[in-house]
């Protein structure tokens, strides 16, 4: 029982009340925190290597939620109505090709998808760094959109399932409404938002990962140099794993601690972007879980 | 009047939910609450009893802060000795212990063991059936929800069997029956009645039954009249924004169900006209075969036939598959086979369901569902509901306003047009369920339990508007537990029956 002023919490703005909203604007503080600092301490060729490595990584982030938004919805819209519509054979081609995509380790099939574009870019196909950018996503989207392709089907199935659906259609409400504005739109944006954070967190950790994996070289011809500047690109660079390492120089001397954060800037930096990053997008995302009941 | 009063407010994260300032139940008598659903009937039952949970809710009784209030005497007293049989079943029932253990927890140790009023609620069912019902874990498909139902109406009345003797009901023993037909058919419906005044005769108490069954009010007044000046009927309705309870004149419902004519007043003259629907009598749906007869016995398979300005009443006993031959004519199910026919149009399994979306699905015939909760869209207003319907000449600000006007006043429909449906009550729902459908003028209307979660009110105007539509040359085919209303709306000729035909049954025609 609520009574006024006794035992009551008291107000937060409502705002702040919202999980999600709280980590977002932590995220916003963190990130602006850090850049003043680095405004004071890193070198300026290193802080624009910095902002560059943060802009690219989060557009090209941004870009793969974008892609998997396209790509799940579409896929997701196919096959129903190839199944509505009694199309068995495509149905169960289009099936087979999907899940052909999902036994495929996520890591291994963007590491091919990188093989390709290091050839087109080795082949000066791909020149513009956008357009490499672009390329990028696409090639992490391809292993991404799976999840959002499962939450369409899903929400349909569950609306198909109810009278919902049959009302609906009975007063003659054209169906690719129905799936459209009634189910995706209106009854599941809280589930599609949560899962766009979700693809936002997975394809910052995949790209970081690949870009990573790429740089401390598995071959002569794909390198870091190849692709534009990225969060995982930058913290594969011999400083910054110079940085990072340093770490370890605390334990032997404690008073090495405060250099840290002034000698050894990039590298702790771009770790920490990416560690943090990931941290908020997970409690935003479970934030939502929460609110919506999801 | 002795009894006891209440004045309760109850809100949601700051959002009023119930306001109401003298809820009375008359001591000694059982008060039958009307209105329709999702008005507050349960919230105000449950905040009485102390059932709310003062986390989730903002509650307050008679001025006191509801944590105070469930440490009250009034409320331990109740829950001591009274009983309240919630509306959902399975909320009720603990899933881990056996129906039969659940039947002799807490206050009902010392019940009979005979088991006399659960065998007198099976009355018609094998011995055998209750005793296996008694073994089984309550799961949500098992057992049935009439047989959930029965259950927890059994517990009620051995509780009052267990009251000590006396001529006056003690200050605390209050039974409340939350919709406690909501799951019966009228049989066992008559049955739990019959068994309720029974007791109440022998022994007074103090009871409270929540229903939007008006037809309660009609059994109560032909089979138990001797009661009438006991049972005090009371309506929940919301005026002018505000919840308020009045008395219910039995009379009011009595009469207008005796005043009921066969609607559609081209019904006589329609026989001349070719049928707008026609359904041969064998239709087989998930391996079940039904037949449509015309007499209740099931000897007759007959035709159904919808003639213009008609309305053909379709009855049978729950779980027959009613509302599945509706699904299957509207072909929403394509297992199976039927034979139908829609003016000019033949209609069989392998009809495609393109054709139905082409030609049928809101054009030529529509279907109201039962459960607005579920044929709604809960995320839209009301507005939106009505603007995405695929009229020849889309709704303007004036056709919705003209729409809205059949089914709610002018200020309720303001207030409701731009909300969500999520946030109507029950009865609102339904009404927008009904009108979705009406809108679109199609030659046939079939209806599955139009009345549901009605006050007396909107059933009334929902009738008066069938009337209209009839009158202009709609064919309507209804199912629905209201037999009294529908019978004498369909008259005998357009009433008929579904059975479900056994093997060793012969076709006789």
């Amino acid at each position: 029982m609520k009574t006024e002023g006794e035992g009551t919490a008291p107000a937060r703005p409502r705002l702040f009340a919202r999980k999600e909203t709280r980590w977002i604007f932590l995220w916003l503080g963190g990130i602006a925190v850090l850049w003043g600092w680095d405004l004071l301490f890193l070198n300026p060729p290193a802080f624009a290597l910095v902002r560059t490595a943060l802009f690219n990584s989060l557009l090209a982030s941004v870009l793969v939620v974008v892609f998997s938004m396209a790509l799940g919805w579409a896929s997701g819209l196919a096959l129903y109505y190839l199944e509505e519509r009694g199309k068995r054979n495509i149905h169960l081609a289009v099936t087979f090709v999907l899940n052909l995509l999902r036994s495929l380790p996520q890591i291994v099939g963007i590491l091919l998808g990188y093989v390709l574009l290091t050839f087109l870019i080795v082949q000066d196909v791909l020149r513009s760094p956008f357009l490499q950018l672009v390329s990028m996503s696409a090639v992490v989207s391809l292993f991404v959109f799976l999840e959002v392709t499962d939450l369409i089907r899903e929400r349909i199935a569950y609306y198909r399932s109810l009278d919902f659906f049959d009302a609906m259609i009975c007063c003659g409400i054209p169906e690719r409404r129905i799936i459209n504005v009634e189910i995706l739109r209106k009854n599941s944006l809280a589930h599609l938002v949560h899962k766009a954070v979700a693809v936002f967190g997975m394809a910052i950790f995949l790209q970081c990962s690949i870009d990573f994996i790429i740089s401390v070289g598995l071959s002569t011809d794909m390198s870091s140099t190849n692709f534009p500047a990225t969060l995982g690109s930058l913290l594969a660079r011999m400083d910054s794993k110079q940085d990072i390492l340093a770490i370890s120089m605390v334990f032997s001397d404690i008073s090495y601690w405060s250099s840290l954060f002034f000698r050894h800037l990039q590298g702790l930096n771009i770790a920490f972007m990416i560690m943090f990053t990931l941290a908020c997008t997970y409690n935003v995302a479970n934030g939502l879980v929460r609110r919506y009941h999801l | 009047m002795d009894g006891l009063s209440f004045d309760i407010r109850i809100s949601a994260d700051d959002k009023p939910l119930v306001s109401i300032r003298d809820f009375t139940l008359a001591q000694n008598q059982i008060t039958l609450l009307l209105g329709e659903s999702g008005i507050g009937k349960s919230l105000i039952s449950r905040g009485v009893y102390g059932l709310l949970d003062p986390a989730e809710l903002t509650v307050s009784v008679n001025n006191l802060p509801y944590p105070e209030y469930l440490l009250s005497q009034r409320v331990r007293g109740i829950q001591r000795a009274g009983f309240f049989v919630f509306q959902e079943p399975s909320s009720h029932l603990n899933p881990l212990v056996t129906l039969g253990d659940q039947l002799r927890e807490g206050a009902l140790a010392g019940a009979s063991p005979g088991r006399e009023v659960l065998r007198a609620l099976w009355e018609g069912s094998a011995g055998q059936d209750l005793d296996s019902i008694l073994a089984v874990y309550p799961k949500p498909y098992r057992p049935s929800g009439g047989e959930k139902q029965r259950i927890l109406l059994g517990m009620a009345l051995e509780k009052i069997d267990m009251l000590p003797p006396a001529k006056r009901a003690g200050p605390d023993e209050l039974f409340v029956f939350d919709e406690p037909s909501g799951s019966l058919d009228n049989h066992y419906r008559d049955l739990f009645l019959t068994l309720l005044f029974d007791r109440f005769r022998r022994r007074p108490f103090t009871g409270l039954v929540i229903t939007h069954d008006y037809s309660m009010i009609s059994r109560i007044a032909n089979s138990h009249s001797d009661l009438l000046d006991r049972v005090v009927f009371r309506e929940l309705a919301r005026r002018h924004g505000t919840l308020q309870v009045s008395d219910f004149q039995p009379g009011t419902y009595t009469g207008w169900v005796k005043s009921l004519l066969p609607l559609g007043a081209l019904s006589q003259a329609s026989r001349g006209q070719e049928p707008l629907l026609t359904i041969a009598p064998d239709v087989e749906v998930f391996g079940r075969r039904l037949v449509i007869t015309k007499d209740p016995e099931g000897k007759v398979p007959t035709r159904l036939e919808v003639y213009p300005g008609s309305m053909v009443y379709v009855k049978a006993p729950s779980g027959t598959g009613k509302t599945t031959l509706v699904k299957r004519v509207m072909g929403l199910i394509h297992e199976g086979s039927i034979e139908a026919k829609l003016k000019n149009l033949q209609l069989t399994g392998a009809t495609p369901r393109k054709f139905w979306q082409d030609r049928i699905w809101g054009k030529r015939m529509t279907m109201v569902f039962q459960h607005a909760d579920e044929a709604l869209n809960m995320q839209s207003t009301m507005r939106e509901t009505l603007l995405g319907l695929p009229l020849r000449k889309p709704l303007d600000t004036d056709g919705i306003a003209r729409l809205v006007g059949d089914l709610f006043d002018t200020a309720e429909a303001g207030e409701v047009l731009g909300k969500r449906v999520r946030f109507l009550s029950g009865g609102q729902k339904q009404r927008l369920n009904l009108l979705r459908s009406l809108a679109l003028d199609t030659d046939v209307l079939i209806l599955d339990e139009p009345l549901n979660g009605l006050d007396f009110d909107s059933a009334t105007r929902v009738i008066a508007i069938l009337d209209r539509k009839m009158k202009a040359g709609m064919g309507l085919l209804v199912i629905s537990h209201n037999e009294e209303i529908f019978d004498a709306l369909a008259g005998d000729t357009h009433t008929y029956y579904l059975h479900i035909r056994r093997d060793s049954d012969r076709p006789s025609y």
